[in-house]
């Protein structure tokens, strides 16, 4: 199916109906966008005063303060605002319907068929500039499934992807209900049971050749196996096996209706609840050969294994809970530790998450990068952890995270700098696309209206 | 146990009220039974029917719901055997001889009505949910069908004449719906089509068939299910169609869905809300290319409409019409959502017994009570579901040649003052409302 710019406008109409006013109803987006005057924080570089971003069919072609801006572009001009990156919220099981699955193991599973696009969650996202939202499952799990990257805008999920999924989730802490013998024994056991099934299907593959050919089998079994090994179609594996095979970093082609589809190999997000399960999860990758294309989901006190997270030298995606403390069980002292500033002193690629939607301000991606600078982390070093390192970490940082020329028009303008907490969202663009305006946002207008929501009085 | 005044034992003037209307209530239900007795020999029975060639209706008004949109006042419409033979203006029709005249010079004649959503032609919750497997090929309703019973006679009395009897949603795939008529005394007679269509849940029940699943697992568990009936389907058309000589295994299983892809008969689908329409229209509709009725279509999956618009899906909303949009604060008639969405093959249904059958015309007047309209409104509890449903070319308009299941209003249907006044199925009269309480 063929999603045209116009259907993205219409979805927008029809999703958030009440926020889009009529203004943008039937005319499809302005090829050349230009925002002009503002105060560009490219978040790749030093920021820019009075420049311009201009953007063609959705890709920025230049930043900079002498932009030439092309007779034919949308102009709008941003003097006294700041032009920011889109943020990206990096793990989230937000968009879907549950978080996890009551089946432990399952590696077949993908988000696409649970994201729902009409979901308020997205709408949020744009009110607080979020663009890229990485949708996988949850926590509680063993081998959870495969997430996807989207933007909060679109009808379909065909139209708000921006990746499909690359990373399966893998828990290292045990699941509800399991201890760790049980959560590593039945990882290891998923991963035996997939030599085994391929054993098999070798061998079964082989007696077929043998069949078609008209000969009798002149091997032993061990042989045969090894001789089968090759004749292995990619159809012939399930889909359980086969994201299992990709995540040790096979590539699978399959011959689909459509013609081929090549499965790409995946990653996994592994979720360390504590300090403890850093180790082992450490061990699950690299037993398994996806170390390399592995992020750390870090839990509250995981920054005690900053020593095995320092050898390990991959991302991590820290808890939305920045501040640990823990209370001395004889002296009742509260000790409080800033994971961030440990993560960062080690020398690790993080990224924040937001915290949850009745959290005060942890909800917003900004204030989590606010507290960073607070805490000593130099500041570009917290704006990157909300926009440039998330995209790192999912593999997309030559299209999402930043303003450079080449890149994916996601951005968001702020009534002043992003950190300061009196600035707000006013516009987002999206591709290009103007998703969201904040005096055409109904819902967050009528909150804000001191006229609306109030009790009624009683009659005297 | 102690005894007290309240006990419904104890013997006293406390209990005298409670017993009066209980006498009340014998009186009622003997009434009619002795009307219906009693009129034995009048309108309903069949014996005395056959003793005239045919029906002649004479009526103030025929909303014939054909293609032609064709409404004629003052019309007489003959009923010969178990078709509808002509209809034309009351002064240039013949009444041909020995015909019965009955006289509805004040009421209105529209074909029966038309459920494309229905469990009550069972007879009973029980039969309806085989929860085996999340997914149950295999399984048919046509066994369960049960003529005559109250729930049908009930659907009689609002002019219900088609239903599509469907298994329940309590899992993703619960087997082989029936369509049913609400005419006829055995399985034989009532049974119009068998399969009549596969019933699918996409969510919202199924849920609960594993202690808790969600989309992920039941869309994937789905997609598997069809495409390996889908992959025995194209094995045996290779081989039928001498594509290859090697007979494949036979399965009574996945034979029995083999029509599914040929499109014989449509899947009936139980999906509503955003996230699930979406999902039925990229899965069912448009990868496994299946006849599909959309039905329940509640919750905001009216916003689904610019897509469903452009498949070629039924939408067929109800039981619930409206949706309490919370964070807009405002209510949303569902039809009215759908059809300003662009959605145009739109009817409604009751889920019967969820909503009593009789009422099928209640929900219309509901969908057209939160913003839907009248006349598309008829069109879509006729029409449009007997189309949905692929029996068009029986029932569902008042045309000549098509089966005679008709219905007669003391006014427009959505009314909800008008009454039916009399039920016809294959030309004959199921229902009479006319002699005494208009119960069955």
């Amino acid at each position: 199916m063929l999603y045209t710019r116009l259907g993205n406008v219409a979805c927008l109409l029809a999703i958030f109906g009440s926020m889009a006013a009529g203004a943008v109803a039937a005319c499809p987006p302005p090829d050349k966008v230009a925002l002009t005057g503002g105060r560009i924080i490219p978040v790749s570089g030093a920021p820019i005063e009075q420049g311009t971003v201009l953007i063609e069919r959705g890709k920025i072609v230049a930043v900079g303060k002498d932009v030439e801006v092309p007779y034919d572009a949308r102009v709008f001009d941003v003097s006294g605002k700041v032009v920011f990156p889109g943020m990206i919220n990096v793990h989230t099981w937000r968009g879907m319907d549950i978080p996890n699955e009551n089946r432990p193991v399952t590696p077949h599973l993908d988000a696409r068929d649970a994201l729902d696009p009409s979901q308020l969650f997205f709408e949020d996202c744009l009110r607080l500039g979020t663009t890229g939202v990485h949708v996988i499952p949850a926590n509680n799990t063993v081998i959870g499934g495969v997430g996807r990257v989207v933007r909060p805008i679109g009808m379909t999920v065909a139209e708000m992807t921006i990746a499909e999924g690359a990373f399966l989730k893998i828990s290292a802490t045990p699941r509800r209900g399991h201890d760790r013998m049980l959560q590593m024994a039945m990882l290891r056991e998923t991963f035996l049971e997939l030599d085994d099934y391929l054993a098999k299907l070798a061998e079964k593959r082989y007696e077929e050749k043998l069949k078609e050919d008209e000969k009798e089998i002149e091997v032993g079994p061990a042989e045969a196996r090894k001789r089968g090994r090759e004749l292995i179609r990619a159809e012939d594996i399930d889909d359980q096996h086969r994201n299992l095979l990709r995540l040790r970093g096979g590539q699978v082609r399959v011959e689909g209706e459509d013609g081929p589809t090549l499965f790409k190999p995946l990653g996994a997000f592994v979720y360390c609840g504590n300090a403890m399960d850093v180790a082992l999860a450490v061990k699950v990758a690299n037993d398994n050969g996806f170390f390399a294309r592995t992020v750390l989901v870090l839990g509250g006190d995981c920054y005690k294994a900053v020593r095995e997270l320092k050898q390990a030298a991959r991302p991590v995606v820290l808890p939305s809970q920045l501040t640990h403390r823990e209370t001395n069980p004889l002296t009742g002292e509260v000790r409080e530790t800033f994971v961030p500033k440990e993560i960062f002193e080690a020398g690790l690629l993080f990224a924040l998450v937001p915290g949850p939607d009745d959290s005060y301000a942890e909800r917003m991606l900004t204030y989590q990068a606010a507290q960073c600078v607070r805490h000593g982390i130099p500041r570009d070093e917290a704006l990157r952890a909300i926009t440039l390192n998330p995209a790192k970490m999912l593999g997309l940082e030559k299209r999402l995270g930043s303003i450079e020329p080449g890149k994916d028009a996601h951005l968001v303008i702020f009534s002043g700098d992003p950190l300061d907490f009196t600035s707000v969202v006013e516009k987002v663009f999206i591709d290009g696309i103007l998703a969201y305006e904040r005096e055409k946002d109904v819902r967050l207008q009528r909150l804000l209206s001191s006229e609306a929501d109030q009790p009624q009085e009683k009659a005297e | 146990m102690k005894k007290g005044p309240r006990d419904r034992g104890t013997k006293g003037p406390r209990n005298m009220p409670l017993r009066r209307p209980r006498s009340a209530y014998r009186l009622v239900t003997v009434i009619p039974l002795a009307l219906t007795l009693g009129a034995a020999g009048g309108l309903s029975a069949s014996a005395a029917d056959e003793a005239f060639a045919g029906l002649a209706f004479r009526v103030a008004k025929v909303v014939a719901l054909d293609d032609a949109d064709t409404v004629m006042n003052d019309a007489v419409v003959l009923v010969q055997g178990n078709k509808i033979e002509a209809f034309g203006p009351a002064g240039e029709v013949e009444i041909p001889e020995n015909y019965r005249v009955l006289d509805f010079s004040e009421h209105w004649l529209l074909p029966g009505n038309v459920d494309a959503h229905n469990h009550s032609a069972a007879g009973s919750w029980g039969d309806l949910n085989d929860m085996v497997y999340q997914t149950n090929p295999g399984l048919d309703s046509r066994c369960i069908p049960q003529a005559e019973n109250d729930w049908i006679k009930m659907a009689r009395t609002g002019g219900v004449t088609t239903v599509m009897m469907i298994p329940g949603s309590g899992t993703n795939l619960a087997g082989m719906g029936t369509v049913v008529s609400t005419g006829g005394k055995n399985p034989g007679e009532i049974i119009m089509r068998s399969p009549g269509s596969l019933k699918i849940s996409q969510a919202g029940n199924p849920e609960w068939y594993f202690g808790g699943n969600g989309r992920r697992f039941m869309n994937w568990n789905l997609r598997q299910t069809l495409e390996k009936a889908r992959d025995y389907h194209l094995k045996w058309e290779a081989y039928e169609q001498g594509e290859t000589t090697e007979r494949p295994e036979f399965d009574p299983i996945w034979a029995g869905m083999r029509g599914t892809f040929r499109r014989e008969y449509p899947a009936t689908l139980h999906t509503q809300g955003y996230q699930l329409m979406m999902t039925t229209i990229d899965m069912i509709t448009t990868k496994f290319d299946i006849w599909t009725v959309l039905d329940h279509c509640t919750f905001n999956g009216w916003k689904v409409g610019p897509i469903v618009s452009q498949s070629d899906a039924w939408t067929i909303n109800g039981p619930r019409q409206y949706e309490f949009d919370r964070t807009a604060r405002r209510m949303i008639g569902n039809a009215s959502g759908w059809w300003k969405n662009g959605v145009r093959r739109l009817g409604v249904n009751t889920d019967a017994p969820v909503v009593p059958q009789k009422e099928l015309t209640y929900q219309a007047a509901m969908a057209c009570w939160y913003g839907w309209l009248p006349y598309q409104a008829l069109r879509g509890i006729t029409n449009i579901t007997a189309k949905s449903i692929g029996v068009y070319n029986q029932v569902g308009s008042v045309e000549a040649g098509k089966q005679a299941d008709l219905s007669i209003w003391t006014g427009d249907p959505l009314d909800p003052r008008s009454a039916c006044l009399m039920t016809l199925v294959n030309g004959k009269i199921v229902y009479d409302g006319t002699q005494g309480l208009r119960r069955f």
